[in-house]
C-alpha cells in the first residue's frame, strides 16, 4: 500500500498508569478504505490504544499521524484533528439531553458550523445509513434500546464525515439479542469503504469484517496479518491459545 | 387615618421595594451560582481559586454580616453602595455562592463519558461545557437552586439593617407606631407565605419544561 493511501499511522507508542506499563511501543497503520481489528484478551491495553489515537487519554510517548499530519505534534489544534477522527465508545456516551437526531446534529451544527437546514440532511443520511426509523428521532436516549443507542452514536461519528472510525468494544455492553444490529451496520459501513479500526471480542465479526487482524498482548501487537493467516496458522503461543480457548467455549 | 388602610398602604409600599430586590437578585444569584460553580470545576488555577474565595466567603459570612460589611465597612474606604443596592449585591453573592455548589455537585456527577463524547466529536472544552455537560447539570441541580432561591425571599427581609424600606421594615416601623404586632406580622407572614407559594408553583411550571426522559430533576 501506498504511503499516500495511509490514513493512520501509530509509532512506537507507550503509556503507563503508575508504574504500570499498559502500552509498549505499539506501531500500526490503516489505510484508505482498509478495517482492521485489534483482537487480545481483556486488559491488555486496547481500549487504551484507542483512546491515545485521538488524545481522550495521553499517550507518554511516540507518534500518531492522521492523513500526514502528526496528532501528537503539540502545536497542532486537537479539537480539529478529532472532528476527522469518529469514536464510536462501548457505553454509547449519547447526549442524553438530546433527542435521537440533535445528538447526530450536534457536531455538525456545533463544531463544524454548518448550517441547520444542510446539517439536518446530513443527520438524516447518516441515521438512514444505520437503519434508524425517523419515529425514532425525536426520541431521548432513555428511551430507545443498547442496540439502537449504538447505531445512533455510530450516526453521531459518521455525521461528521470522519476518515477513519474508531470502535472500541462496541457491542460489550449490549445484550446478546442486540449485538448483531450494530455489528451489521458495522460491517455495512466498512463494506462501504469506511476506514474503521475495531477493538472486539466478537471473533466471527473480526473474521467478517476484518482485512487485518492486529493480535495485541502485554501492550505490544505480536502478530498481525490477513484473519484466515493468522487463524489458520498463529505463530505466537497466546495468539494460539486464544483462539483455542474462544473455540472451545462453542464460538 | 383608621389604621387598617394605613398599615396596607404602608406595607403596599414595601412589597413593591422587596419585589423590586427580588426581581433582580433572584436572577442574577442563579446566573452567579452557575458561573462559580462551573468556574471551580473548569476554570484555570486563578479563577478557580478566585471563584472558590467568593463561594468560602459569602457561605462562611451571615448574610446579615455580609450587608453590615457591605454597607459600612466598605464606606470607610470611601465605597458608598446605595441601601438597596447593597441588599442586590449582597443577597445576590450569598445566594449564588450556595447555589454554585449545587451546580459543581451537579457537574461532578455527569458521567465522565458524556466528557469523552463531547471531545471525540472536536468540541471544545467551552462547547462541551455549555452544549452538553451544563444543559445536563442544571436540570441535576434545578431543586436545589429553586430550594436557595425560596431561602432568598426569607432572607430579604434582612434588608432592613441597612436601611431598605421593603416589607419586613416598614411593617416594624409602622408596628412601633401603632403596637399591634398580632395584626401586622401575622399579615406580612401571610404575604411571604403567598410570594413563596406562587414562586414555588412558578418552578414547578419550569420544572415540567426542563424535564427530559432519563433526566431525573427531583429527587426520588
Amino acid at each position: 500500500m501506498s504511503n499516500g493511501n495511509v490514513i493512520l499511522k501509530v509509532e512506537n507508542l507507550k503509556k503507563s498508569y503508575n508504574n504500570k506499563v499498559v502500552l509498549d511501543g505499539v506501531t500500526l497503520q490503516v489505510e484508505k478504505g482498509i478495517t482492521k481489528v485489534i483482537l487480545g484478551p481483556s486488559g491488555v491495553g486496547k481500549s487504551t490504544l484507542l483512546k491515545c489515537i485521538n488524545l481522550l487519554t495521553t499517550p507518554d510517548s511516540g507518534k500518531i499521524w492522521l492523513e500526514g499530519i502528526e496528532l501528537t505534534d503539540p502545536d497542532v489544534d486537537i479539537n480539529k484533528m478529532r472532528q476527522r477522527i469518529g469514536f464510536v465508545f462501548q457505553e454509547f456516551n449519547l447526549f442524553n439531553h438530546l433527542t435521537v437526531l440533535k445528538n447526530v446534529m450536534i457536531g455538525p451544527v456545533k463544531v463544524k458550523k454548518i448550517p441547520e437546514e444542510e446539517a439536518y440532511k446530513i443527520a438524516a443520511k447518516a441515521l438512514e445509513r444505520v437503519h434508524i426509523s425517523k419515529e425514532l428521532w425525536n426520541k431521548y436516549p432513555a428511551q430507545i434500546s443498547g442496540g439502537e443507542k449504538q447505531r445512533v452514536a455510530i450516526a453521531r461519528a459518521l455525521a461528521m464525515q470522519p476518515s477513519i472510525i474508531l470502535y472500541d468494544e462496541p457491542t460489550s455492553a449490549l445484550d446478546p439479542s442486540l449485538v448483531g444490529e450494530v455489528l451489521q451496520v458495522i460491517k455495512e459501513l466498512s463494506d462501504a469503504g469506511m476506514t474503521s479500526l475495531i477493538v472486539t471480542h466478537e471473533l466471527h465479526f473480526a473474521l467478517e469484517v476484518a482485512n487485518e487482524l492486529l493480535f495485541m498482548y502485554g501492550g505490544k501487537i505480536v502478530e498481525q496479518g490477513p484473519p484466515e493467516e493468522l487463524i489458520s496458522n498463529p505463530k505466537h503461543e497466546i495468539v494460539k491459545k486464544y483462539f483455542a480457548s474462544i473455540y472451545t467455549r462453542g464460538r | 387615618m383608621p389604621f387598617w388602610p394605613d398599615f396596607l398602604s404602608t406595607l403596599a409600599k414595601g412589597i413593591i421595594v422587596t419585589l423590586e430586590i427580588l426581581a433582580i437578585s433572584m436572577p442574577l444569584s442563579v446566573i452567579l451560582g452557575i458561573a462559580l460553580g462551573t468556574a471551580r470545576v473548569y476554570g484555570n488555577t486563578i479563577i478557580r481559586g478566585i471563584a472558590s474565595a467568593i463561594v468560602i466567603t459569602f457561605r462562611g459570612f451571615p448574610v446579615l454580616v455580609t450587608l453590615l460589611i457591605l454597607f459600612f465597612g466598605l464606606s470607610d474606604f470611601g465605597i458608598y453602595i446605595p441601601p438597596f443596592w447593597t441588599a442586590v449585591v449582597g443577597f445576590t453573592l450569598c445566594s449564588g455562592s450556595y447555589q454554585s455548589e449545587y451546580v459543581r455537585g451537579a457537574i461532578r456527577s455527569i458521567d465522565i463519558g458524556q466528557s469523552l463524547a463531547a471531545k471525540s466529536l472536536g468540541m471544545t472544552k467551552m462547547q462541551e461545557v455549555f452544549y452538553v455537560i451544563l444543559p445536563q447539570a442544571i436540570r441535576r441541580a434545578f431543586l436545589g437552586i429553586t430550594n436557595e432561591l425560596i431561602y432568598l425571599v426569607q432572607y430579604s427581609s434582612l434588608a432592613f439593617v441597612v436601611g431598605v424600606p421593603e416589607m419586613f421594615a416598614v411593617t416594624k416601623t409602622f408596628n412601633s407606631l401603632y403596637f399591634r404586632p398580632v395584626e401586622t406580622f401575622s399579615t406580612l407572614a401571610a404575604v411571604y407565605l403567598v410570594m413563596i407559594s406562587v414562586l414555588v408553583v412558578f418552578f414547578r411550571g419550569i420544572e415540567r419544561r426542563l424535564r427530559l426522559p432519563g433526566i431525573e430533576i427531583t429527587t426520588k
